[in-house]
């Protein structure tokens, strides 16, 4: 598990004078579950892009455990990502035309051979997060049995890290409540750092923490309020 | 990976279908223009291998060439039969044989010589014997007459407006074996006997040597008209008389076996005059293959020209297809893939495409390559041999090497933007 820390942190896009996000301070401690909130538009994305290293940032650093990943290059940072950092997406983004063990593997696979141990581990994640056929083609799965195994796929390296962003927007209710309940059981038992960007109200409930943007400043943070 | 590529190109079968096509297309006419280009040259290379050396009359040295190899049908002059006798007896000639043609059965030519040709274009017979009577024939590998059979000889050829000759119905002793050559179609028979059909021995007088005896085409009403003074019986029966003296007919060529190398160039010199032309054919072939080399350079040029447009629309393809993968791409990287592997990926796909046409190219261009042989080898009987050569290899090479340049920019391009800005793509 790994602990966060952004100083003075500035994104900006191309043509937009203000930037996107803006945040002096923020400490994240090792282990902690956050909920970020806010309105579309607030930054919550640029939020994520900025502390798993998709986007590089304009100014100012991000540090998980002491790396500060925006003084790494674009292929460390996709290894520290790699290594450290499980990602969960609103749309999945599964490849089809494997099947659902082939696409909790494919990170690996595609960078190293698979250890006969990764191997292990991702059937019985499959298995945790109740994907009966792990061989099944991916395209012929439920969306929440979907969501089940990106889950899986961000825990197969065992990460310090889950980021997710918007899990259980696009899916129905109650299989939304079971995923969320999954990815917080998952990162407590894993011992893993959790950060969650949702709007619903249930999920941020399961975590212990919670900040809202608004115009990418942070406006609201429950844990500063609980400090003071 | 492979899993991953081949899943890939699955989800966009119909795109790499179309890829792979095209590529084949554009390689396989330039396979194409090579193999055949390759495959007339060595082919009538070889069919002109037994000819060393050719005397006719003064005329055209390429007419005298294609007519005597390829027994292509055209209005030759005569020269006096007094050469062939000469060369006969020239102590620097192996042998010399005379070639007369200008009449046809079925379709194939009929072609007057003697049985020292024959024995040099076949020294063994596939079946039968030589000709030993004036009425006896030999014909080659490709006519589909069995032996015995008759055949009716026909002044010039159907298209030609030729008739029949009546005076003599030869019969067929024997059969060459193959030659590859256009001699395959060929029937031959004594020279004298053509001689007599067309009244130019015994008797007749020699006003009929300076008679087209070639070549009909010209004024085929006239050949028609033509008396050929006698539409007597021929013995068909009498002896072989293969000596040749001064008052020997004319005829349009006489093919000459030179002893050695420089008898051959000897015998050229003295031979190339006012009244009689002295070629090798294998030059004459060689200066056309000139001009065919500069056909082939062309049809190469237009092949590769057509194969840098490919590319480029296969380039523009792949862009476009990366720009519409990038949240694919955006998403590997999010999840952790490598950058190596991505590139490996978007590379190894473009590529696997690229030597698939490749390959598939190769085999249609062979294909077509053996078919238009297979045709051309059916109307001339030369056979022309479908080859790959050394020289074949640097351009495969070439290839590849193009294909691995042009494919490694898209898989470089695909990495330009950040995985966040990819995966909004």
């Amino acid at each position: 598990m790994l602990a966060l820390d952004i100083a003075d942190l500035v994104m900006c896009f191309p043509g937009l004078d203000a930037p996107v996000l803006a945040i002096d301070r923020l400490h994240l401690a090792a282990g902690a579950r956050l909920a970020v909130t806010g309105a579309s538009g607030s930054g919550k994305s640029t939020l994520v892009n900025a502390i798993t290293g998709l986007e590089t940032a304009t100014r100012g650093s991000v540090s998980w455990g002491g790396t500060d990943i925006t003084r790494l290059s674009a292929g460390r940072r996709d290894a520290f990502r790699a290594a450290h950092i499980g990602l969960v997406m609103q749309d999945f983004h599964l490849f089809p035309g494997l099947s659902a063990f082939e696409n909790v593997v494919l990170p690996v696979r595609l960078s190293r051979r698979l250890k006969p141990a990764e191997r292990e581990r991702a059937l019985q994640l499959l298995e945790t997060v109740g994907i009966a056929r792990p061989h099944q083609s991916v395209e012929t799965l439920s969306r929440g049995e979907m969501q089940r195994v990106a889950v899986a796929r961000a825990l197969l390296s065992k990460p310090g890290v889950i980021v997710a962003d918007e899990p259980t927007a696009s899916l129905d209710r109650r299989t939304g409540d079971e995923v969320a309940e999954l990815i917080v059981r998952l990162a407590r038992e894993g011992g893993a750092t959790l950060v969650v960007v949702t709007h619903d109200p249930a999920l941020t409930e399961r975590l212990d923490r919670r900040i809202g943007l608004d115009g990418g400043r942070i406006v609201e943070d429950s844990g500063e309020a609980r400090a003071a | 990976m492979i899993r991953f590529i081949l899943a890939d190109l699955r989800r966009f079968k119909g795109g790499a279908l179309a890829v792979v096509v095209l590529i084949a297309l554009s390689v396989a006419l330039s396979v194409t223009v090579t193999l055949q280009e390759r495959a007339v040259r060595l082919g009538s290379a070889r069919a002109a291998e037994k000819f060393d050396l050719l005397v006719g009359a003064a005329g055209s040295e390429t007419q005298l060439a294609l007519s005597a190899v390829f027994l292509q049908p055209s209005p030759l002059p005569l020269m006096s039969g007094a050469v062939l006798a000469k060369l006969s007896q020239d102590p620097r000639v192996d042998f010399a044989a005379p070639v007369g043609f200008g009449d046809s059965a079925y379709g194939h030519p009929v072609v007057g010589t003697t049985t020292t040709l024959v024995s040099a274009l076949s020294p063994r017979l596939a079946e039968g014997a030589l000709f030993a009577r004036l009425g006896d024939a030999v014909i080659g590998a490709d006519v589909p007459s069995p032996l015995g059979a008759e055949i009716k000889p026909m002044h010039g050829g159907i298209d030609q407006g030729g008739h029949v000759h009546t005076e003599i119905v030869y019969r067929v002793s024997g059969r060459m074996a193959v030659t590859g050559t256009a001699w395959d179609r060929a029937i031959l028979v004594p020279i004298r006997a053509v001689w007599q059909l067309h009244g130019m021995e015994g008797g007749a007088d020699h006003d009929h040597a300076d008679h087209d005896h070639a070549g009909e085409a010209p004024d085929g009403a006239a050949a028609g008209d033509h008396d050929h003074g006698h539409e007597a019986h021929i013995d068909a029966d009498a002896a072989l008389d293969e000596h040749f003296d001064a008052d020997t007919p004319g005829i349009p060529a006489v093919l000459v076996k030179p002893k050695t190398v420089a008898d051959a160039y000897r015998l050229r010199q003295e031979y190339r005059g006012e009244t009689t032309l002295a070629v090798f054919p294998a030059e004459v072939l060689t200066r056309l293959y000139a001009t065919l080399g500069d056909a082939r350079s062309l049809l190469l040029a237009i092949a590769i020209g057509t194969q840098v447009i490919v590319v480029a629309a296969i380039l523009l393809v792949t862009i476009m297809h990366v720009g519409a993968r990038q949240r694919q791409i955006g998403a590997l990287r999010a999840f952790g893939a490598s950058r190596g592997s991505i590139v490996a990926i978007v590379w190894g796909e473009l590529f696997l495409l690229f030597l698939a046409g490749f390959a598939l190219g190769l085999l249609l261009g062979y294909a077509a390559a053996r078919f238009i042989s297979a045709s051309l080898a059916a109307t001339t009987a030369v056979r022309m041999p479908v080859e790959f050569a050394r020289e074949d290899a640097s351009l495969a090479v070439w290839f590849v090497a193009l294909a691995v340049l042009v494919s490694i920019v898209p898989a470089l391009s695909a990495l330009r933007l950040s995985p966040a800005r990819a995966l909004r793509a």
